[in-house]
């Protein structure tokens, strides 16, 4: 029940940072309720998503691109997808950028982060957020969010890693952290393998995780979200 | 569109129906989906959905059930289901459950309709029975071979390479040659007013005139040909040659309606082709000896190979080396003959099997046996054992080996006069035990090559009345006729098989042409029906109405349709320098070749099914 009471607290914190926020992106982000903990699972929106970053302190490396796909319940809407490229201060870092293969020319195209953030935060509205080790997303969104708007992203959080952590560990089963990178996982559940590597194809393989790692502990009568945060 | 859907976009491009769909349709496509994960026994097509949709599969499995729960088939990666938007189309209807982790896109009813509206060729998919796709789908495989050339297509009326020559019986032998010379031209059509009375050849000319001392001032109707094969003017100029080869011949006079048009002579058939088996033939005729005649034979899977390419269908490739095949039994009988002398009394050489069913592929096993005329006397045999052992050893030099079930003239069992054969007949037909049945497919298609006396027509005509008049017998070939059953269709790399096994190759054979071989004979035995080629059999069972007209047009075009895929696989082969087999790996067909040859599976499986029903085959296996 820890999760329940974390979960209700999260919402309790919303309304008193809303208070707080001067009108903008993040208050309209943060005026509407988050899904109750209590709520089927099967009943919630959420919102998958990754990011592509320079590196990988919040503090210093920058956001290059975001990936997101909206899920009603167990279905994920693809007609949401969506996947915006941001256009970053000063230069690439060249160990990065063959990662995610985002060269300047190519963040070049993109659009500000001032204008890319508003638009996911309207998305992620009254949803809860899905990534995989969800840490990351949630250090450089939050650290997104203070720099433009000022104040931290609040947000209910489905973490597939630390899902499919708990999962091996409950089966006492060896393993390594390979083991819990977003394909290995895939493969282990009959997922697709995508095969560029970019921010949407990674939050819709999230997404897919979700629903696998979902269907693997419902047992048909639903769960509460609570248990999934 | 977003760069980052075009893995989604290509998956569709490669699956039917999609992949009928333009570019930009494509494009958009995936953003009308949704997706699911189903878990291994999840039932299947789901029924919790608040939008009902078609179902594509990304990834895993779905076992298929009828209602009894037995399987009848297998979705993986790539299938659709589209039940949930067709709920009053049976046909469209699946049920069952995910046998693997699935991953589905959904696509809503509303948009595949609107897809459906927009898009003839995706409607196609879902709009038209088996049958008419399976029709459709032997029509793009006729067309669309390399090199379609003009024998395929073109009919013998637009092949005349002259109007007609002509002249009445009462002219003079002398006048008709004169007509002949002016005319430039071979052979003369003989017209008694318009009936056609006969032809006359250079070579009547030499043999039967000058070398006869016949005098050039007779009636030419003295020297014609009066017994005449004739060939209408829609024939295809393929099936004129392999009359001709067939029949030995190089004019033919062709008719239109009842009127004579002109004469097709070989050369004109090799203006538009260099044809092939027509000298195949011809060398066979000259051939001096065995080992000749083995040479020539090895050009035989070159004849396939060729024929392939130039798009010939299964039925016209089995004609062809089935004609080349009766040559060399033929040339052989004579060589035997000049070395053992005249034959003491008349003799049929019978051929069995895929010889006697014109459905040869390149080199088959022999089946055969010797039909004696019952005034044969003890010490006669010692004659037909030495004949039928010279043309079983020359057939097995010219690639056509030994029956491995002894089947074979030179077995003394299979080598007796028309009573016995007669007694024979009677016992298969009033016992039919296992060894009879596995007998059947030799001995109910059974084709006379070489029968100058016509003894075989008596025989034909006893078993014939025999096998129409016994419920029983033809109940047990019916059954008989069930023991190969076509596979459910493909799973993956695997073909599926009735009670859920997988294989990794198939046996086209077996599976494939075998059932639909063992079905025709069933309806032609029952309506006492002498043709021995499948097609032929189908085609004069349905109008005799042994069977219904569209189960017969059906079983045509599947037979078509599995007969020309094998053609092709063994042509390919033997074009690598490798032997021909039967055995096709599912990866070697294109999606669009599997969902055809399920097609075809499942209509023999309709037939089938209906046989064993009428006949209640079940009793007797």
């Amino acid at each position: 029940m820890a999760d329940l009471a974390s979960g209700l607290l999260l919402d309790w914190r919303r309304r008193w940072r809303l208070r707080k926020q001067p009108p903008g992106p993040l208050c309209d982000y943060l005026s509407r309720p988050f899904p109750s903990p209590r709520t089927d699972y099967r009943e919630v929106e959420y919102v998958a998503v990754d990011l592509e970053t320079t590196g990988l302190n919040a503090r210093r490396d920058q956001i290059l691109s975001i990936g997101w796909v909206v899920l009603s319940g167990t279905r994920i809407d693809l007609s949401t997808a969506s996947h915006r490229l941001v256009r970053v201060q000063g230069d690439i870092p060249a160990e990065s950028a063959v990662i995610h293969q985002i060269t300047d020319d190519v963040a070049a195209t993109g659009t500000d982060l001032a204008a890319a953030l508003p638009e996911f935060l309207c998305a992620l509205s009254g949803r809860v957020m899905i990534a995989h080790h969800a840490h990351v997303e949630r250090c450089f969104l939050g650290a997104a969010c203070k720099q433009l708007f000022g104040g931290g992203l609040l947000v209910p959080t489905v973490d597939t890693q630390a899902i499919a952590r708990r999962i091996l560990e409950r089966r006492q089963v060896a393993f390594k952290a390979s083991d819990l990178r977003l394909h290995a996982l895939g493969e282990r559940y009959n997922l697709p393998r995508y095969g560029a590597h970019n921010a949407l194809s990674d939050a819709l393989a999230a997404a897919e995780l979700f629903l696998a790692e979902a269907a693997y502990r419902d047992n048909g009568r639903g769960m509460p979200l609570g248990d999934f945060l | 569109m977003d760069v980052e859907l075009i893995e989604i976009r290509d998956f569709l491009a490669s699956h039917a129906p999609f992949e009928f769909l333009p570019e930009e349709t494509l494009d958009v496509l995936p953003k009308k989906l949704a997706v699911r994960y189903l878990r291994r026994g999840t039932a299947f097509p789901p029924r919790d959905d608040e939008q009902p949709s078609l179902y594509l599969l990304r990834r895993g499995a779905v076992d298929l059930r009828d209602a009894e729960g037995n399987l009848v088939g297998k979705l993986a990666e790539g299938d659709i289901c589209p039940s949930v938007c067709h709920p009053d189309d049976p046909r469209m209807q699946m049920a069952g459950q995910t046998s693997e982790d699935t991953l589905a896109y959904l696509l809503p009813c509303a948009e595949l309709q609107r897809l459906r509206e927009r898009h003839p060729e995706f409607a196609e998919h879902f709009d038209d029975s088996v049958s008419k796709r399976l029709r459709k789908a032997l029509e793009s495989i006729k067309q669309d071979s390399e090199g379609t050339t003009a024998l395929m297509t073109v009919q013998v009326r637009d092949l005349l390479a002259r109007d007609l020559v002509s002249a009445a019986p009462d002219t003079s032998i002398q006048e008709a040659a004169g007509i002949m010379s002016r005319a430039g031209c071979s052979s003369l059509v003989i017209l008694d007013g318009e009936r056609l009375a006969g032809i006359v050849t250079d070579r009547d000319l030499r043999n039967r005139c000058l070398a006869a001392g016949v005098s050039p001032t007779e009636p030419v109707s003295r020297i014609m040909t009066e017994k005449l094969e004739t060939i209408g003017a829609g024939t295809l100029g393929f099936q004129a040659l392999i009359t001709m080869t067939r029949l030995n011949v190089h004019h033919l006079p062709v008719l239109d309606g009842g009127n004579v048009m002109g004469m097709l002579s070989t050369s004109d058939l090799v203006r538009v082709q260099s044809a092939n088996s027509i000298y195949l033939v011809g060398d066979v005729r000259r051939a001096e000896n065995t080992e000749t005649l083995a040479a020539i034979s090895g050009k035989v899977s070159e004849l396939q190979v060729q024929l392939v390419a130039s798009g010939a269908t299964a039925d016209q490739i089995g004609q062809a080396v089935s004609a080349v095949t009766d040559a060399i039994t033929l040339r052989l009988l004579q060589l035997a003959e000049a070395e053992l002398g005249p034959p003491p009394v008349p003799y049929c050489w019978m051929a069995g099997g895929s010889q006697a069913r014109r459905e040869q592929s390149s080199h088959s096993d022999q089946d055969n046996a010797l039909l004696i005329a019952d005034h044969m006397k003890p010490e006669d045999d010692a004659y037909f054992a030495a004949l039928a052992r010279k043309v079983n050893d020359g057939l097995h030099a010219c690639g056509y080996i030994y029956c491995p079930g002894d089947v074979m003239a030179s077995n003394p069992k299979w080598r007796q006069p028309l009573r016995i054969w007669t007694k024979y007949f009677n016992t298969w037909t009033k016992k039919p035990e296992p060894m009879a049945l596995m007998l059947s497919s030799v001995f109910f298609d059974l084709r006379a090559i070489h029968d100058p006396e016509g003894l075989f027509d008596e025989l034909q005509e006893r078993v014939l009345k025999l096998s129409k008049a016994d419920r029983i017998f033809i109940a047990y070939m019916a059954a008989n006729a069930l023991k190969h059953r076509p596979p459910l269709g493909f799973f993956r790399k695997f073909v599926l098989i009735h009670g859920g096994d997988h294989d990794q190759t198939f046996d086209i054979k077996h599976r494939g042409v075998v059932p639909i071989v063992d079905l025709a004979r069933v309806y032609a035995l029952s309506a006492g029906l002498s043709q021995t080629n499948t097609l032929e059999r189908l085609k004069a069972a349905a109008a005799e109405g042994a069977l219904s007209k569209d189960g017969g047009a059906n079983l045509v075009d599947a037979a078509e349709f599995i007969g020309t895929l094998r053609m092709r696989h063994q042509a390919q082969q033997l074009k690598r320098g490798q032997k021909a087999d039967n055995f096709l790996s599912p990866d070697d067909l294109s999606p669009l070749e599997r969902g055809h040859l399920k097609d075809a599976f499942s209509l023999i499986n309709t037939m089938q099914e209906s046989l064993g029903q009428r006949y209640q085959a079940g009793r007797f296996t």
